[in-house]
């Protein structure tokens, strides 16, 4: 809301300076935004919270500035003269659409000579940046400006039968309005009409035809209070916003009509001559009436944290306009205006004298209760696998939570279900490349299609080594939820090899819980390639997926080198971490090292021959470590493969002998020879 | 040959190459010098010691015995030499053919992204100041959206085309869920995570809550459809705006690394009342921090507590603006296209 300096001076006395000025607005409520000098006059920009549309009119602004600076306001008091002939022998007024319009008044003034309106008018909404009209339209505007009711001026001889029927818009109607351009009407949108056609859509704009110009004579003033649903979404269907619906979407005062009207009607009559019919055209609902509000004294100091004096109390509401019904050493009892229906409980008042006594007179330095906070376990795992992430080389990406339908579709290990659908796309969140793949509008049930499209990005941008994780809820949708399972997920895209990428997994793992192993299952996903991927378990919860992208995926996102992609369970790494470690006694005595080297068939696993390998060693076998794979059909034979491992034996109790590892490296031997066929080289 | 003359050329090589392995500057000049005189198979000594074939049979001895000493005195000058070289390489001479400016066999530390940086530092403020750290879905419904939070019906914050509604595949239009009941929705705000532990926790609360939240704006350099926010809430009896202003200039005097000035003034949010906006006092002018306020009576009373034993406080900051002031980041887009060149920068 554009305030003009001059024009304010009409309500209030200005003696402070403009800083001052926007300064205590500025602390108690109307925020300042700026100020421009247009020509001798200042147009002060002040933010308007959408709770006091009866600040967007000066008389409302002055109200605030007079309760600020305890001076006095003068509001006008309009009483234009009327001649004796009577409106309602001339027009009437029917409101069909009660629900979108809840009272409508209509002055009619007759014999206007349309013309400039005078200088200060003008002069005054120049300031505020409104274009000029005529003397009719600038009245309408002036008064808008001035008290926050729009109000709207019709050439009276284009209305039909004199008669204003305030309906819903018909299937497929159409209408001109003053910006002469042509809209398309539906059900639900408010039109003013006569007795034939929509010469308004009420609360938003007027229309061409019955438009005020230099042949009008008699003119129809119209104050109405619309519903702010209503006006909204007409005004948002139409993509038609005006200062009009602004206001209306902001609930206006619907008992100020009255003086808004007359005071159009008085400005008018000034300015293009006429005479104004005896009476008003009134019809809608009455206001409900306003309750009391009781404030308690002790309200203030508890919600506040200051103690302000109780004489302050009272005279600020009054100020404001609320009217005191009673007052005690306790409380006080008031009525809100009719302009300030956000007031309706004690704590709006307790908002009231708190803003207007100061909120920089509330202290910054209370002592505030000390309290323990703590961490929870799930946020403490993130940051240990972020740790361990970036220490691995990955950078952390954020992408969007929805996605267009074939990166929904490329990858749903999670779930079955088809995914959760946005009644609103996201807009304007796709590379130009990727400007035609589909409709934001999915929620993913995966994050590695976002990295796949972030990996193409720095592809295409010459970024090397690109290395990058994510953390972030995946939407999975449950019959019989009522809400949808939302579990946190890890995902990690990499140029490193197969199992490179797996070793880091292994790494995380090892660091959150240093008995935990992970397992790897045969998989079977578009996505990845049908020999370089796996599920993952810990124990016997599944962790998720790693696998090398298939050469269609890569194909489909744009991916020109081999690239290695995991998503894994938060939730299912938080629940094998221990975050506190436990101490184990570590053995004195040196090892006995022994590696092997066995022949055997390629479809024999590693998982499997390292289980042989320690299943009768006992607590003697420290660990088990892979060497290396070798494969040479000329000395071995076809599908045949050398695999090289190395084998840690101690004892807790003495140095381990000679012959005790000899037992121990033959039982592993007679083990795998058995199991696997495996034949020992050397 | 005679002895002498065969003792006098042992004499001047064992001169020559004392002189040589002397004056050698560097480990390379003092190996050639090596092989010049110590070669096992062109070295001079060794080709001197062929001569000693033609020396007389009975003096034959005494030549083998003067080759001796002074095949160990030139090994003795060699070794004498090499430890001066190594010793100048250390602390005298410094050896030129080691580039100590050559760069490092380094490697990448991945970086966490700005917004999970930024989270972190606000999170551990918070954390010192006594708030636990809460999560709530980002899939609510519209009870715990807008219902629970004072937001009516009416309300231009429930517009449909403000909101992301969502629905399930089955049904063909999109809007079914905005229609129903209790539709589900991408939350608008992280204060539907203070409605979630109100609802199952008795006060005290002290609480900050952090995540993805959503709103259908198109991007662009100052919009996205996802942001994040951080929310605190704090109820106990007699919390006040006092209490409020007290924490947010911890706040904001620890996030930025110095005693700030804070200020609140009037505001209005469904959730609470008075609502304030917060501004911190920086570089000479005021920058705007968040919204906040006392928690709203009919928010208390929609979890269950009693607004005349307590009230609370509640604030709310916009992560991605405090992210891009403090990094100088120009366009919010560059945060959530992840190119490595950017990430690299934090």
């Amino acid at each position: 809301m554009i305030v003009s300096w001059n024009w304010l001076t009409e309500y209030v006395d200005l003696a402070m300076t403009h800083d001052d000025l926007v300064d205590r607005l500025t602390m108690s409520g109307l925020n300042h935004e700026g100020t421009d000098v247009v020509d001798k006059d200042q147009a002060i920009d002040l933010e308007v919270t959408s709770n006091r549309a009866d600040c967007l009119g000066h008389i409302g602004v002055a109200r605030e500035i007079a309760a600020l600076y305890e001076i006095p306001l003068k509001i006008p008091n309009p009483q234009p003269a009327t001649c004796s002939d009577s409106i309602s022998q001339f027009c009437s007024v029917e409101i069909e659409a009660e629900g979108a319009c809840e009272r409508y008044t209509a002055r009619l003034i007759r014999g206007v000579k349309i013309g400039p309106s005078p200088q200060w008018m003008q002069d005054r909404l120049r300031s505020l940046g409104i274009g000029i009209v005529n003397n009719v339209v600038d009245a309408t505007n002036y008064v808008m400006f001035e008290c926050g009711q729009p109000l709207h001026a019709f050439d009276f001889s284009k209305i039909q039968d004199g008669k204003i029927i305030v309906r819903e818009a018909r299937v497929e109607e159409t209408f001109e309005a003053i910006d002469h351009r042509t809209y398309q009407l539906a059900p639900g949108m408010c039109v003013i009409a006569d007795s034939e056609d929509a010469v308004a859509l009420g609360g938003v704009m007027g229309g061409a035809d019955s438009e005020v110009s230099e042949a009008t004579v008699d003119v129809l003033i119209e104050a109405a209070c619309f519903d702010p649903l209503t006006i909204r979404s007409a005004a948002r269907k139409l993509k038609l916003h005006s200062p009009s619906s602004f206001r209306f979407e902001r609930n206006i005062d619907s008992e100020n009509l009255n003086w808004a009207s007359r005071r159009v009607c008085e400005l008018i009559l000034e300015s293009a001559g006429g005479e104004l019919l005896e009476g008003v055209i009134d019809v809608g609902s009455p206001s409900p009436s306003r309750e009391s509000i009781n404030l308690r004294y002790s309200q203030l100091q508890r919600l506040l944290g200051i103690k302000i004096p109780i004489d302050f109390v009272a005279p600020t509401l009054e100020k404001l306009g609320l009217v005191i019904e009673s007052s005690d050493e306790n409380s006080v009892t008031a009525v809100a205006p009719s302009w300030r229906k956000d007031l309706t409980r004690d704590v709006d008042l307790v908002e009231e004298v708190g803003r207007i006594y100061g909120f920089e007179k509330i202290p910054d330095d209370v002592n505030v209760p000390m309290s323990a906070s703590y961490r929870p376990k799930a946020d403490r795992v993130v940051d240990k696998v972020r740790n361990v992430l970036t220490a691995a080389g990955f950078d952390e990406a954020v992408t969007p939570s929805l996605v267009p339908q074939p990166w929904s579709d490329a990858f749903t290990p999670w779930c079955d279900s088809p995914p959760l659908i946005s009644s609103q796309p996201m807009l304007g969140v796709l590379e130009e490349y990727s400007h035609n793949i589909g409709t934001v509008n999915l929620l993913r049930r995966s994050l590695v299609p976002s990295l796949l499209e972030v990996r193409r990005i720095n592809d295409y941008r010459s970024n090397a080594n690109v290395n990058l994780f994510e953390t972030a809820k995946v939407y999975l949708p449950s019959d019989g939820k009522a809400i949808p399972d939302q579990p946190m997920k890890l995902a990690l895209v990499s140029h490193r090899d197969f199992f490179a990428v797996k070793g880091v997994v292994e790494a995380l793992v090892r660091e959150l819980n240093p008995l935990a192993a992970v397992r790897v299952k045969d998989c079977n996903e578009a996505l990845l390639d049908a020999s370089q991927s796996g599920e993952l378990w810990l124990g016997e919860q599944r962790l998720g997926w790693i696998g090398s992208v298939s050469d269609s995926a890569k194909k489909q996102f744009g991916l020109r080198s081999a690239t290695v992609v995991v998503e894994v369970d938060l939730g299912v790494l938080e629940h094998e971490t221990q975050l506190i470690a436990c101490h184990a006694n570590q053995s004195p005595f040196p090892p006995v090292i022994r590696d092997f080297n066995f022949i055997m068939d390629d479809e024999v696993r590693w998982a499997s021959l390292e289980s042989t390998i320690r299943s009768e060693s006992g607590p003697l076998l420290e660990s088990v470590k892979y060497l290396e794979t070798f494969r040479d059909e000329t000395r071995d034979g076809p599908g045949k493969k050398r695999v090289l491992f190395s084998v840690v034996f101690r004892s807790n109790e003495a140095t381990l002998t000679g012959a005790q590892a000899e037992e121990l490296c033959n039982r592993i031997i007679t083990n795998c020879t058995n199991a696997h066929e495996a034949t020992l080289v050397g | 040959m005679s002895i002498e003359l065969f003792i006098e050329q042992l004499e001047a090589l064992a001169q020559e190459a004392g002189k040589a392995f002397s004056e050698a500057a560097d480990s390379d000049q003092l190996d050639l010098s090596r092989v010049e005189f110590l070669g096992a198979k062109k070295g001079r000594l060794k080709s001197l010691q062929k001569n000693m074939g033609a020396v007389p049979g009975d003096q034959k001895k005494i030549a083998g015995m003067k080759l001796n000493a002074v095949k160990s005195l030139i090994q003795e000058a060699f070794e004498s030499a090499q430890s001066r070289l190594s010793s100048a390489s250390s602390d005298g001479q410094p050896d030129l053919k080691f580039d100590a400016t050559l760069p490092g066999e380094t490697f990448h530390v991945g970086r966490l992204h700005p917004i999970t940086q930024t989270i972190n530092e606000l999170k551990d403020i918070m954390g010192r100041l006594g708030f636990t750290p809460a999560e709530g879905p980002e899939i609510e419904d519209d009870y715990h959206n807008f219902e629970a939070l004072n937001i009516p019906r009416a309300h231009p914050a429930r517009d449909p085309l403000d909101n992301f509604y969502l629905s399930v595949a089955e049904t063909t239009s999109g809007n079914d869920s905005a229609l129903s009941g209790n539709p589900l929705l991408l939350r608008s705000q992280t204060s539907t995570v203070q409605i979630r532990v109100m609802e199952n926790t008795q006060p005290p609360v002290r609480i900050v809550s952090l995540g993805r939240v959503y709103r259908p704006d198109t991007a662009d350099w100052s919009h996205y459809p996802m942001f994040h926010q951080i929310e605190g809430l704090m109820v106990d009896e007699n919390v006040s705006l006092a209490d409020l202003k007290t924490v947010l200039k911890l706040f904001a005097s620890n996030y930025l690394g110095d005693e700030v000035p804070v200020r609140i003034r009037p505001s209005f949010f469904p959730f609470t009342e008075p609502s304030v906006e917060a501004d911190y006092y920086w570089d000479g002018k005021w920058v705007e921090f968040g919204g906040a306020g006392i928690v709203d009576p009919n928010v208390l009373r929609a979890v269950g507590y009693d607004p005349e034993k307590v009230s609370g406080f509640a604030f709310g900051l916009g992560i991605e603006r405090l992210c891009m002031i403090r990094h100088q980041i120009t366009d919010i887009r560059y945060l959530f296209t992840n190119d490595t060149r950017f990430l690299h920068q934090f």
